[in-house]
């Protein structure tokens, strides 16, 4: 049984609060309606009895458990939201596949079967193969709904979900919710604009500016607001203040029209079998690994991301190239003999400076060249990695995702493009433009340059409230690398001791450049450059930090709530 | 929490620069070589050890058994200097260049040259 006793939920952006002195009972195998205006608070009351927005006044019990002081079980509860929360790029079975997988400990056979079960129970069996992208409103609907039925919730909280449906729809719907709360115990709360199908409902609950104006079976709505049809409901709400409806409820209810407390018996049985659920979730580790099985089944079906992934890789490394396709050219040294007269000497040192600025500049510019490519690489590897799911993510947080997990997931599949870029730039350059020096010396800075670009983009993502903002973000972190790296022109002294630890391009340049230390390209790189040059050791030491940092500001950014 | 841990990252950061400043110095513990003194009386100063940062001026001789010599425009101060350096053959695979800046462990020997024990690029 849910129980709502006086429920408050005030916001500091608003003098009035979103929901004020909600008292509502409902029992289990029960089909309630949450209807009322725009605004009312519908989506609001719903998403506090689902916890996500936590109330400020009141208490709420769930099969006689305060949830202030034990919050519903991720299996307890399954909440449908207003937005698609499916991979469109994974098929129907396979979105059931993965949200059983992540929710609970099942065994292959046991997904399977879950699976077949759900796709019975909401219609989908037809439509197992099909990807998501290509269903109708409907049957997205459905399948939202199906996702939820994995864990079988005894709390189903669907928002809106036949909103913006055609009419048969959002009647196939309302009765498929309606047979779904049919199973022992479970309580299905639809949040819905619509007064079509009152008499499907077990009750109403109507609200209007955040209260309550009427919380009992549908057969007495029309006599308590005096209206002639379910459409003359709203305008008559809006005649009285909210506080008038309120007010009148609690002096005189409608009669609720079912029962409440014969059903008590019911959620006291079912919660014995409830410690033995708590140990199903899924474990971190497993968790992150199914996280990461569907990222990389998600990146192999987004045919445009492959294609764009697979030309950086190639042509970026090309770019580079293209500056020394013949190799590094030969430095000439000066003459040793302090015997060279003074003319001679003097012109030496003239071709010499000449040819330090040429390939000294040269030199430089390839590095921090691959540098910043890897970088972008970084950035485009990550930007939209987060917000781009947010919602899903979200949705699968509340059912028992943890943040960890979702990182760690996200974390090693970026690792391996991250590998796979860095490792290609490294080898390829060297190879045409003869770098010498350390092969896995000049590995690891570049592995960690465009690891480090990844995290923080990723941390950007994780903050960012829409996909461009995270992008943009990401672009003006990788842009802003070059000059502040002082490669190209060098800071002044203060300012550059006070920037070059955040600039991750500094060290990853430095780092580079450090493995030439022993060849005439080292000495002509320090003629041309100004720019205190870091040591490896110390360089591998802060990009490890950027490192870090970033995925550290990515966790903080996956573990906040951010429900849109 | 999250400035907690942002100190931290602060604080390894930190950290690191101290761990790894050989890095930037590896002979820092070693005293300076003043280029007024030794050229005034390199003789008293035989048997000690000196760090010292120059760019390599010219060859000035060779000898298979002895090692190599060569002209090194130290720096100290804002001036800097023109002093001998004996590069033992035990460096033979160093690449020594005209224009090249070494950071130098050099030891006075028993004839008053600067003898190098260390070298490395700066």
């Amino acid at each position: 049984m849910l129980s709502l006793e006086n429920v408050e939920l005030a916001v500091p952006s608003s003098e009035v609060p979103l929901l004020s002195g909600i008292t509502l009972h409902l029992p289990g195998s029960h089909f309630g309606a949450i209807v009322g205006p725009s605004g009312c608070g519908k989506s609001t009351l719903l998403k506090t009895v689902a916890g996500i927005l936590p109330h400020t006044g009141g208490t709420i019990h769930w099969r006689g458990r305060n949830l202030d002081e034990q919050d519903l079980d991720p299996y307890e509860l399954g909440y449908v939201p207003q937005f698609t929360c499916t991979q469109p790029r994974l098929t129907v079975g396979e979105n059931l596949q993965y949200a059983a997988r992540l929710r609970r400990t099942y065994t292959a056979r046991q997904v399977q079967e879950v699976v077949q079960a759900v796709e019975e129970e909401t219609g989908l069996s037809d439509l197992h193969d099909r990807r998501a992208g290509v269903l109708s409103g409907g049957q997205l609907r459905r399948l939202g709904l199906a996702m939820e039925l994995t864990t079988n919730p005894s709390l189903l909280l669907a928002d809106e979900v036949t909103s913006g449906l055609d009419p048969k729809s959002e009647e196939e719907i309302t009765a498929l919710l309606a047979s779904l709360a049919g199973q022992p115990g479970r309580l299905v709360l639809l949040v819905t604009h619509s007064l079509r199908f009152l008499d499907q409902y077990d009750s109403v609950t109507v609200l209007t500016g955040g209260r309550l104006a009427y919380g009992a079976h549908p057969s007495g709505l029309m006599s308590y607001f005096n209206v002639a049809s379910p459409e003359e409901i709203y305008p008559a709400l809006a005649e009285r203040a909210p506080s008038d409806w309120a007010e009148e409820w609690i002096s005189s209810p409608a009669e609720l029209g079912f029962e409440v407390e014969a059903r008590v018996e019911d959620w006291v049985i079912q919660t014995q079998g409830v410690n033995e659920e708590k140990t199903s979730v899924p474990g971190f580790w497993s968790q992150a690994f199914i996280w990461f099985c569907r990222r990389w089944k998600l990146f192999w079906r987004d045919r445009t991301q492959v294609i764009l992934q697979f030309a950086l890789l190639l042509i970026f490394p090309v770019v580079v190239t293209l500056f020394a396709y013949q190799g590094l050219p030969a430095v000439r040294n000066m003459t040793m003999s302090p015997d060279t007269d003074v003319v001679q000497q003097l012109r030496e040192t003239l071709d010499f400076t000449v040819q330090s600025s040429r390939i000294g500049t040269l030199v430089s510019g390839l590095a921090m060249f691959q540098v910043i490519l890897l970088a972008l690489m970084g950035s485009n590897n990550s930007a939209r990695e987060v917000v781009g799911d947010r919602g899903i993510l979200e949705k699968e947080k509340l059912a028992g995702l943890r943040p960890g997990a979702a990182l760690v997931g996200m974390t090693a599949f970026l690792s391996l493009l991250v590998l796979v870029q860095s490792a290609w730039m490294t080898l390829f350059v060297r190879a045409v433009c003869q770098f010498p020096g350390d092969l896995v010396g000049q590995f690891l800075p570049f592995a960690l340059i465009t690891a480090a670009m990844t995290s923080l983009c990723l941390a950007i993502s994780s903050w960012s409230s829409t996909s461009e903002q995270a992008s943009l973000g990401s672009l003006y972190l990788v842009g802003f690398q070059l000059p502040l790296s002082g490669a190209i022109l060098a800071l002044p002294e203060f300012l550059g001791t006070v920037i070059r630890p955040v600039i991750s391009a500094y060290w990853a340049w430095s780092g580079y450049l450090q493995t030439l230390r022993d060849t005439r390209f080292y000495d002509l790189v320090r003629a041309i450059t100004e720019t205190p040059m870091a040591g490896s050791q110390i360089a591998i030491w802060i990009l490890a930090l950027h490192l870090g940092f970033g995925l550290f500001l990515a966790h903080l950014g996956i573990r906040r709530s951010d429900w849109r | 929490m999250g400035l907690v841990l942002a100190s931290v990252f602060v604080l390894l950061g930190v950290s690191g620069v101290f761990l790894f400043q050989k890095d930037g110095n590896p002979y820092r513990t070693v005293e300076r070589l003043k280029p007024a003194d030794y050229l005034e009386n390199g003789n008293s100063l035989r048997g000690n050890t000196y760090q010292l940062e120059g760019i390599i001026a010219s060859s000035l001789g060779s000898n298979p058994e002895k090692g190599r010599l060569f002209s090194l425009r130290a720096a100290h101060g804002e001036k800097e200097w023109p002093l001998p350096i004996l590069v033992p053959p035990g460096f033979r695979d160093v690449n020594l260049q005209k224009g090249q800046r070494y950071r130098l462990k050099v030891k006075v020997n028993e004839g008053g040259l600067l003898e190098v024990e260390e070298m490395t690029k700066s």
